[in-house]
């Protein structure tokens, strides 16, 4: 009898999730994004707006390991780029300069910065010749010469946070409302239920621009960036707290309810200890899957110029910036934001749907 | 005349083909702003000859216009027609010209009893044919020419610009404000030829005015009398407005004539070679004036492009695109300077030229902090030299010049242009050199110190410097310009906000003195404005373009009724400007223009960043006669002195 291991139900969760590759795929990526832009300001090798004269609207320099002559050098280095202007085009023409190669060095000093607002250092993951003319630039530079890569660092901070803080108050509204809703029915459901619609009904786009629209002019960055978070999940929760609300009308006539009911547990305990563990999996899934709408939703609205504005550095601040004809025909190197925004988007979907076959790691045993 | 030039004219003009001699059209070379060379023949800088002095006798028409129930070609034109020298070579009629809304004051410049010559500064007769000031500068006699006609057969005549000044600018009902150029301004009529201003004082640049902004001129009056009040039936007139979708007369007389880039909301008749032919919201349609006044040297009547379609294309990235893929016949004014790159890459493969000419902005941005602002402590501070000139030093104006304009702008002061009578080299240099170390001097001589060791500085009682920045981006590049300038006053230690706003905002916070600081443009900077709007200069006007000094001028503008008195330094300004205006001392008038230039440069007053920069102007390899290179902007209407009706389509 002590050789049969009983499994939990985290136990089982997690064995079902660990056999979904993708979601293991994409759980690696998001943890691999989310250190990131943790660290960015580590990471990056420049400050967002540290700007390189010498660079300006640079492309991805190319990180080698051969030389000129094919001899394999166990460190990356990178050439020197000689900067041209092309007095017949005008264009800004970069030749690497291949008897001048800086190594990758790493945990140099470089631009000081301060790390979570809190200290201030000065060392970088890697760089090239801190104190020398010497740059790396593989993401390529902007029309100001700042670093393409350093500012998507900085902009996934913003970003990916702003999808885990949104959904965080969506969570919160949510299961608050649609809890309160189906626990005590009558009026209080009626009023949340009308609420809900009503909010439904209204097509988002056009109230978040009218809302942002009214955010203050004078606000600091980090004031407007928790007014469009907020914003966000104002009309968020709808939708979860119609499942909650379900699921607690559904559970409220279930009989491990009803008999803890009978035994003489208060209300509280009915709720926390019972019926909102029997469907955690479920609101983390909705809540997974409900972060890229929070990121796609930062994004449009600073895409449209009405959400983050610059100095702060977000994935659509990034991307307004790169939204004309002349970005895509000169220097494409600026849209990589969105390949960043796909990639996070994508993982975070796939995420949600491992999770969502790992909460119940039965259902594929009932199929059969 | 570079020899290549006159290789391609001797090429094109074989004995007997052309009744013009190569000595007429031997050209001059000037010197333009960014110091290259523009070539333009050596007639555009002197008044135009006129067909009889050629011993041109026979005119013709384009076929555009045959068969068009029109009296002949001879009788269309003046009696003695003026003659242009096309460019490059004599030119064919035909072809409809693609441009878009905002370039159709530039295609089709309006054509005034004077314009305006390619050195940008020497003012000709257009349709005057003589004139001729008194001795002391207070009478002006002008002589239109014979024979002149609006493009729907009407004659022009004094009757019109009687109409346009008596009736129009000196009327209480239609200009409540008259405006400062026609106060006291009396105008007789001698014959239907000839007229005479009669001015309170000395005006000799006079004539500047009224090249530069001839439409406050010449309104035809056969055609504005039916809704004028005091021609026409008030019932009428409302009832006519209430068609044409106008609340009252003056608002559609306003419209009719407002001196701006886009005249034509009104189809009314014209000089200029183009006519509107029909309006729609997405398309101007325009066609030849029939009655166009000038003759090319073989006798041919201008233009030479029969038609021209403007498009609406509101977004400027559009008029980028449609720039460079060939899909315009001439574009300028919505290109910015930073897509030439892009633009030389539609010259491999769309069939475009992009030429290069040069702002005549003195400087690209005029930043402004405001001297009369509400604000005690913001205004002693603004008020203060050393502070404006640590501003000033803190720029790096060489790295604005390699990230914004490809190094091919110059770094400067907000200051005249180099070819001007008033300009001096140090004019544009002073406090303009990038030195960090005396910026922060001045800083802590003043007394800002940063006092809590946040980096920031601090006012001199220990509160705290926030300054702000409001402005409009538009025309030029002030928003990519106010990001660098922005981290250059950030690495000296100031705290420095700034915010796009709206134009009407612009205007109105402007005006009133509440901007706190600014930035705008500096145009007027050649000979044609500077000696009569010196505005960048001296505190003498209210506008959207000035706001560091709005109650200085209020003061100016009301004798002293309103606003703030001026200390002795800005009032000596002031007096010099009125001498500069009214003085007919060539000598004296030079000399106290650079007073005031001097007094600029010292005081800075207004900061500058780079001026003279790039601007491109793309053309189609089809259309011909355009100057590479050439001075763009509101001092010399764009196009003016470069004589748009003398382009043409090469078949």
């Amino acid at each position: 009898m002590s050789e049969l291991r009983e499994l939990t139900p985290g136990q089982l969760a997690w064995l079902k999730f660990r056999r979904h590759r993708l979601a293991m795929i994409a759980a690696g990526s998001l943890i691999f994004l989310y250190t990131i832009a943790i660290f960015c300001e580590f990471i990056s090798p420049y400050t967002p707006e540290q700007r390189n004269s010498r660079a300006i609207n640079a492309p991805p320099m190319d990180v080698r390991f051969f030389d000129a002559e094919g001899q394999f050098n166990f460190r990356p280095f990178v050439y020197d780029l000689e900067l041209t202007i092309n007095p017949d085009t005008w264009m800004r023409e970069y030749e690497e300069d291949a008897s001048t190669a800086y190594p990758i060095r790493f945990f140099t000093r470089g631009e000081p910065y301060e790390f979570w607002g809190l200290f201030e250092a000065e060392r970088h993951l890697f760089s090239v010749d801190p104190n020398g003319p010497g740059y790396i630039h593989w993401f390529g530079t902007d029309s100001l010469g700042r670093d393409v890569f350093s500012r998507v660092l900085y902009g996934a901070r913003v970003s990916l946070s702003i999808g885990v803080v949104g959904v965080g108050l969506t969570l919160f509204l949510g299961v608050l409302l649609g809890g309160f809703a189906g626990y005590l029915g009558g009026i209080f459901d009626s009023a949340v239920q009308r609420m809900t619609e009503v909010l439904q009904s209204i097509p988002t786009l056009p109230l978040w621009m009218a809302l942002s629209a009214a955010l203050p002019a004078a606000w600091s960055p980090i004031t407007t960036y928790f007014g469009v978070t907020i914003i966000l999940s104002l009309f968020g929760w709808t939708t979860l707290a119609r499942q909650v609300r379900g699921r607690f009308l559904a559970m409220r006539e279930e009989d491990f309810v009803v008999a803890a009911r009978l035994i003489g547990a208060n209300d509280q305990r009915v709720v926390f200890r019972h019926m909102l563990p029997s469907f955690s999996s479920h609101i983390i899934t909705t809540a997974t899957l409900a972060v890229p709408a929070m990121i796609l939703g930062e994004t449009a609205l600073s895409f449209l110029g009405i959400g983050l504005r610059a100095p702060v550095v977000s994935w659509g601040v990034l991307l307004q910036q790169a939204q004309n004809y002349q970005v895509i025909v000169m220097t494409p190197w600026l849209l990589l934001p969105g390949a960043f925004i796909v990639v996070t988007v994508i993982a975070f979907n796939l995420l949600g749907d491992g999770l969502r076959d790992a909460a119940d790691p039965y259902s594929s045993l009932r199929q059969q | 005349m570079s020899r290549l030039f006159q290789k391609r004219l001797a090429d094109k003009l074989h004995p007997g083909d052309s009744i013009v001699s190569l000595a007429f059209l031997a050209s001059l070379a000037i010197q333009p702003a960014n110091g290259a060379e523009l070539e333009v023949p050596d007639a555009w800088l002197k008044p135009a000859q006129t067909a009889s002095q050629l011993g041109i006798t026979s005119f013709s028409q384009s076929a555009y216009l045959d068969n068009r129930d029109l009296p002949p070609v001879e009788e269309r034109l003046p009696d003695d027609p003026i003659v242009i020298v096309p460019l490059d070579s004599i030119g064919t009629y035909g072809g409809v010209a693609n441009i878009t809304h905002e370039d159709r004051g530039m295609f089709i410049p309006p054509e005034g009893i004077f314009t305006i010559a390619p050195d940008h500064k020497t003012i000709l007769p257009n349709l005057a044919e003589s004139y001729a000031y008194n001795e002391d500068g207070r009478e002006l006699t002008i002589t239109l020419r014979r024979g002149l006609k609006w493009s729907d057969s009407h004659p022009l005549t004094t009757e019109d610009i009687l109409f346009s000044i008596n009736d129009l600018q000196l009327n209480k009902n239609f200009m409540p404000v008259t405006l400062p150029d026609f106060i006291g301004l009396e105008v007789i009529a001698i014959d239907d030829r000839t007229f005479v201003f009669n001015f309170p004082s000395p005006e000799p640049f006079y004539i500047n005015y009224m090249a530069q902004s001839p439409e406050y001129f010449l309104m035809p009056k056969h055609y504005f009398r039916e809704f004028h009040p005091d021609y026409a039936d008030e019932e009428v007139i409302a009832e006519r407005m209430e068609e044409l979708g106008f609340s009252d007369w003056s608002a559609f007389m306003t419209t009719s004539m407002q001196r701006r880039l886009f005249p034509d909301l009104v189809n009314h008749p014209t000089t200029s070679a183009y006519k509107i032919e029909s309006l729609t919201p997405g398309l101007y349609s325009y066609e030849r004036n029939p009655y166009f006044h000038k003759v090319d040297t073989n006798g041919q009547q201008l233009p030479y492009i029969d038609a021209i379609e403007a498009q609406d294309v509101r977004e400027p990235e559009i008029a980028v695109a449609k720039a460079s893929t060939g899909q315009l016949d001439f574009a300028g004014v919505r290109l910015p300077t930073q897509d030439i790159p892009l633009l030389k890459l539609g010259e491999r493969t769309s069939g475009i030229k992009v030429n290069v000419w040069n702002r005549l902005h003195g400087s690209d941005l005029s930043i402004q902090a405001n001297m009369n602002f509400a604000d005690e402590q913001k205004r002693t501070l603004f008020a203060d030299v050393r502070f404006r000139r640590a501003l000033s030093m803190a720029i790096n104006r060489n790295e604005m010049n390699d990230i914004i304009y490809f190094g091919r702008g110059t770094p400067r002061q907000v200051t005249v242009v180099p070819g001007s009578d008033y300009f001096e080299p140090e004019f544009a240099t002073a406090w303009a050199q990038y030195d960090t170390d005396a910026a922060e001097a001045l800083l802590d001589e003043i007394g800002l110190h940063d006092v809590d060791g946040d980096g920031v500085r601090e006012l001199s009682d220990g509160s705290p410097l926030t300054l702000t920045v409001e402005y409009v981006d538009t025309e030029t590049p002030k928003q990519i310009s106010m990001e660098l300038v922005v981290s250059y006053w950030n690495a000296v230690g100031l705290d420095v906000r700034q915010r796009l706003i709206d134009r009407e905002l612009q205007y109105s916070r402007a005006i009133s003195g509440e901007l706190e600081m600014t930035v705008w443009h500096a145009d007027r900077t050649t000979d044609v404005l500077f000696p009569i709007n010196p505005d960048f200069w001296v505190p003498r006007k209210l506008a959207a373009s000035l706001a560091m000094w709005s109650e200085w001028s209020r003061w100016y503008l009301t004798d002293g009724n309103l606003g703030e008195e001026p200390p002795p330094e800005i009032r000596q300004l002031q007096l010099w400007a009125d001498e500069l205006a009214t003085t007919m001392d060539r000598d004296r008038r030079i000399e106290v223009g650079k007073l005031i230039l001097a007094a600029n440069a010292e005081n800075v007053w207004t900061i500058g960043t780079v001026g003279l920069a790039p601007q491109p102007v793309v053309t189609s390899n089809r259309l011909k006669n355009v100057v590479e290179s050439g001075l763009w902007g509101w001092d010399i209407r764009y196009t003016m002195p470069y004589h748009p009706a003398t382009w043409f389509f090469d078949q």
